[in-house]
């Protein structure tokens, strides 16, 4: 049948009828317990801050369960619908969202959300719906109207604003119309085109968002103001050496030179006190899940699973090198978290909601081949 | 929903594996990029960053030494140490000095006309050194600024121990006062001896044994979080605390002559006949050297330094008098061993002396009838001095006073000791720049026989004198410290006093005349001092008045008080066996019988009275 050497093995019976995949389960738990770990240190040894930790792994996981029962041709079906709804809600934060810090991405119906977050499912299952309805490779319109249902939210998002979010999602959207085949001198001309607006978006985007730029190009400017998350970030990071400090040993976390150390910064606190190889570790875990999640791209027999399961995974890699290059200081800090590991409870939901379409799309394929 | 062909379906997954294929490349690319950069932050560059976390956490702070401690002779506490809280600034680790200076004056916590002189004292700091911008602060501005501890960082406030003066202004020329350290202070002293924190000698005993008083300052490594909150000390080297000093001081009697002089200004030098040791050194008006402690406003020092009645200044070693007519008997030591008097001879007085050639004459206070040399210092005839000075000439006059260590400093163990001055022809001619000037006449010669004209001495100096009159040729250098006490090892090391013979081969009836002369001015009628004393007391003393206006005489009423004349008194007791050195001098007193005998007439009596206690005892 057929010839592919990365062809997965039957899982555990039982696990396929609970549509859970093993090896992406274990990998969870251990990143689950390497962010618990984390976050104790982080907060100083505040066990309350690893309680609600755990309620929302917690969720998340049921979340994801829930997400796993559904098959692949139901979250196709619902494409369109759940896209649409999450315009309209963002929408509706751009004309009476919540603002906090100087950023409105809230909406209040009830509970307090952020639709942007729902985006981030969303996203991929709508372009992957819409490519894979289409002939391969795209038509001329059918890129267009694609670029148009990515560019759409993330100018939105953008103009909330949260740059790291808008990246994310544009970049799931992306991948997708990249790997449905596009012809490489369209993707030339993309990138000759996004190089020659950069002058344009440069002005039009908050000013303390050009300030983080320019600090990422030079930190040591302005030590104690804008630069000093990377400087500290750094000093974390490099003093760590090959083995760590110890866990709650490190100086930068313990004695509070290290800000927003439980969320965007928690790498640097295992950098800190786990060294290099304990760092290494944790790249290899995430390596693992990405790397699962592409065979199960590669594995699925439809293509609208494929290019779902491909995004999530890839836009799964961007999350933790965006994370882990904005803390070494190779990439400007635009507040993307470290996934599964970094506190927040919105971003674990909807990174383990897209984990468990991952789960359905692996373990509903039979049923289908049928 | 568009059917497809398995074909296409075929064709359309070969391109997703070729793009999959790219992107896996893509994200090992990426994960180099990112454990290249783990890499290079954490193994090659770690050492750098191992720094610059230590420099975030561990601070170095120095502790300053705690001063030793002032005793008197019978081991009464003169000058101890007592907790305050201060303002203490590291210039290099404040990010914007003039912005926090600012800002603690809006907090009231310093004045905003005090910032100026704290901006010099910075420019003139040694690198890394404390300085101190306020002492002694009270709890609420500890409180105002504790609330706002972050937004001064290399500021804070501490306890430290600061000088205090137990017995206040009574003390304050003997010991001297404290203050914070200068720019100067760092240039005559090590140092390293010093955080910036502590207070530093900067008069007198103080000033003179500040390297045993200030011992040697500490210091400690600390964890600090982001706040510079001290989460632990890591390391602890204690500083050594400065050694005590045991003066020759006895303060029972330094406020005993304090109380005798009462509100008038002056000095009271006393000395141990036996040893030299200074047991009284009292120069009035004096401060309260606390306040200096603390540190004094601009204001208040130029108020202190601009009063009319100089309380800063230390009489007792700075202030130089004509002797008046307690350099009498030394000039009548000098004319019995030039053979110029004969002890048995009388010689008439008729209240005034007149040169050949001089139409004015030279007045004597009374007329005193016949006087031999011992009635002569027992009335203090100036007529008979006047003769012998005649006679005498002044560079004999000189030479043999210089003797007494007068003209000369008595190398006491404090500093700006002054030294007085024993005219002659040379002095003149080297001291006076017109030509007219720099020739001596005969006529400063007859005063100079009643120790008035160009000569001064100090109240120490004449006390060294007198010294030297009760023990007939032979004294002990004058000093203040008697031991010091090493605080590290309990080990007391005492202070040698250093005997001279200022005068020798006088012949020993000359000094039983002196001695003889000078009992009759406290005992016998006529005495210039008599009736001030108990009767029969048991000592020998001469006055002396020293002129401030002119020769002319106008009853005292009339005159203004900064006018009249000053009031001196030498003396010693018991006569036999010389205990104490008494030399006193009343500014403005309006003469030694008048002023200074009677201050001298206390103090005497507290002392002979406490002797004759001990001996009962």
């Amino acid at each position: 049948m057929q010839t592919n050497q990365f062809q997965l093995k039957t899982g555990n019976i039982l696990a396929d009828r609970a549509h859970i995949d093993m090896p992406l389960l274990s990998a969870f738990f251990i990143i689950f317990l390497i962010s618990g770990i984390a976050i104790f240190s982080a907060s100083n040894g505040n066990s309350n801050f690893v309680i609600d930790h755990s309620i929302n792994i917690a969720i998340s996981i049921i979340a994801m369960t829930i997400a796993a029962q559904l098959s692949p041709m139901s979250y196709e079906r619902i494409a369109p619908w759940l896209y649409f709804l999450c315009l309209m809600l963002l929408i509706m934060v751009l004309v009476f969202g919540e603002t906090r810090n100087n950023a409105t991405r809230w909406l209040n119906l009830g509970i307090t959300f952020q639709p942007s977050e729902l985006m981030k499912i969303a996203m991929p299952l709508m372009i992957a719906r819409y490519i894979a309805t289409g002939t391969l490779p795209p038509t001329n319109i059918s890129i267009f109207i694609s670029l148009l249902i990515v560019l759409l939210p993330t100018a939105m998002i953008l103009l909330q604003p949260d740059l790291g979010t808008s990246i994310l999602i544009a970049f799931s959207g992306l991948v997708i119309v990249f790997l449905s085949g596009i012809k490489k001198r369209y993707l030339f001309t993309g990138l000759l085109f996004f190089i020659a607006s950069l002058p344009f978006i440069w002005k039009n985007i908050h000013p303390f968002q050009q300030k983080r730029v320019l600090t990422f190009l030079d930190p040591e400017q302005d030590p104690l103001g804008a630069g000093y998350h990377i400087i500290q970030s750094k000093i974390a990071i490099g003093s760590g050496g090959l083995f760590g400090k110890g866990w709650m040993n490190g100086t930068q976390g313990q004695l509070d030179f290290l800000p927003e150390r439980t969320t965007d910064f928690i790498f640097s606190i295992l950098a800190e006190e786990f060294g290099l190889v304990g760092v290494i570790v944790i790249v290899i875990v995430y390596l693992f899940i990405v790397g699962r999640g592409l065979l199960i791209a590669i594995n699925s027999q439809d293509l609208f699973s494929r290019l779902v399961a491909s995004s999530i995974s890839l836009t799964f890699f961007i999350y933790v090198f965006v994370n882990m290059g904005m803390t070494t200081g190779i990439l400007p800090v635009v507040g993307v978290p470290l996934p599964l590991i970094s506190k927040g409870g919105t971003s674990s939901v909807t990174l383990m909601i897209g984990l468990g379409i991952l789960m359905s799309i692996r373990t509903h394929k039979r049923l289908i081949s049928k | 929903m568009e059917f497809k062909s398995s074909n296409t379906q075929e064709v359309e997954k070969e391109v997703f594996l070729s793009r999959i294929l790219f992107c896996s490349i893509a994200i090992l690319i990426l994960a180099t990029i990112i454990i290249t950069r783990l890499f290079f932050l954490m193994v090659i560059e770690s050492d750098q960053y191992k720094l610059r976390s230590l420099n975030n956490t561990i601070r170095m702070q120095s502790l300053p030494a705690s001063r030793g401690l002032i005793y008197d002779r019978n081991k009464n506490v003169l000058a101890n140490n007592q907790p305050i809280f201060q303002l203490e600034m590291i210039p290099e680790q404040v990010l914007d000095v003039d912005t926090s200076l600012e800002q603690l004056a809006d907090l009231d916590i310093i004045k905003k006309n005090n910032i100026d002189n704290i901006k010099q004292r910075i420019d003139k700091n040694l690198q890394f050194k404390s300085i101190v911008l306020r002492r002694n602060l009270s709890e609420r501005e500890v409180a105002v600024f504790a609330n706002n501890r972050n937004n001064f960082k290399g500021i804070d406030i501490k306890s430290r121990l600061s000088r205090h003066y137990p017995k206040g202004e009574i003390f304050s020329h003997a010991l001297g006062y404290v203050g914070a350290i200068s720019g100067g202070d760092y240039a005559r002293f090590d140092p390293s001896f010093y955080t910036g924190k502590e207070q530093i000698g900067k008069t007198s005993i103080e000033r003179n044994y500040e390297p045993y008083l200030r011992g040697k300052p500490g210091n400690q490594k600390l964890l600090v979080n982001v706040k510079g909150r001290i989460m632990e000390r890591i390391d602890q080297h204690p500083f050594l605390p400065g050694n005590n000093l045991i003066l020759t001081i006895d303060s029972e009697l330094q406020e005993t002559a304090y109380k005798a002089m009462g509100k008038q200004k002056g000095a009271v030098v006393i000395l141990d006949a036996s040893n030299g040791e200074i047991l009284v050194m009292l120069s009035l008006p004096s401060f309260d050297p606390n306040k200096f402690s603390f540190g004094l406003t601009q204001k208040e020092f130029s108020t202190l330094s601009k009063n009319k009645n100089k309380p800063l200044f230390n009489r007792a070693i700075a202030g130089q008098y004509p002797p008046g007519s307690t350099i009498k008997p030394m000039i009548a030591l000098g004319a019995l061993e030039m053979g110029i008097i004969d002890p048995d001879v009388f010689m008439p007085c008729e209240g005034r002396f007149f040169l050949p050639n001089y139409s004015r004459p030279f007045n004597d206070w009374s007329t005193h009838g016949a006087v031999n040399v011992v009635r002569a210092i027992q009335a203090s005839c100036d007529v008979y001095f006047y003769k012998i000075a005649n006679e005498m000439g002044i560079d004999k006059m000189s030479h043999f006073l210089k003797q007494f260590n007068l003209g000369a400093p008595t190398q006491v163990d404090v500093d700006s000791e002054k030294n007085g001055v024993m005219p002659n022809k040379e002095w003149k001619r080297n001291n006076f720049t017109s030509r007219e000037n720099q020739s001596w006449y005969k006529g400063e010669t007859v005063i100079a026989g009643i120790g008035q004209g160009y000569m001064l001495a100090t109240p120490l100096q004449l006390a060294l004198a007198t010294a030297i009159i009760a023990n007939k040729g032979q004294a002990h250098k004058p000093h203040m410290l008697k031991a010091i006490e090493f605080t590290n090892s309990g080990e007391i090391q005492l202070i040698e006093s250093e005997s001279i013979d200022y005068i020798s081969s006088i012949d020993d009836k000359n000094w039983d005349l002196i001695h003889e002369g000078m009992t009759a001015v406290i005992n016998e009628r006529r005495g210039t001092a008599y009736g001030i004393f108990p009767d029969n007391s048991p000592i020998a003393g001469k006055t002396g008045s020293s002129q401030v206006f002119s020769i002319d005489k106008r009853s005292g009423d009339e005159i203004p008080e900064e006018l009249r004349d000053h009031g001196l008194f030498i003396g010693f007791a018991p006569i036999d066996k010389p205990e104490i050195i008494v030399s006193i001098i009343v500014e403005n007193g309006g003469g030694g019988r008048i002023a200074a005998a009677p201050v001298a007439e206390k103090i005497f009596t507290s002392y002979l009275e406490g002797s004759e206690t001990n001996n009962a005892n």
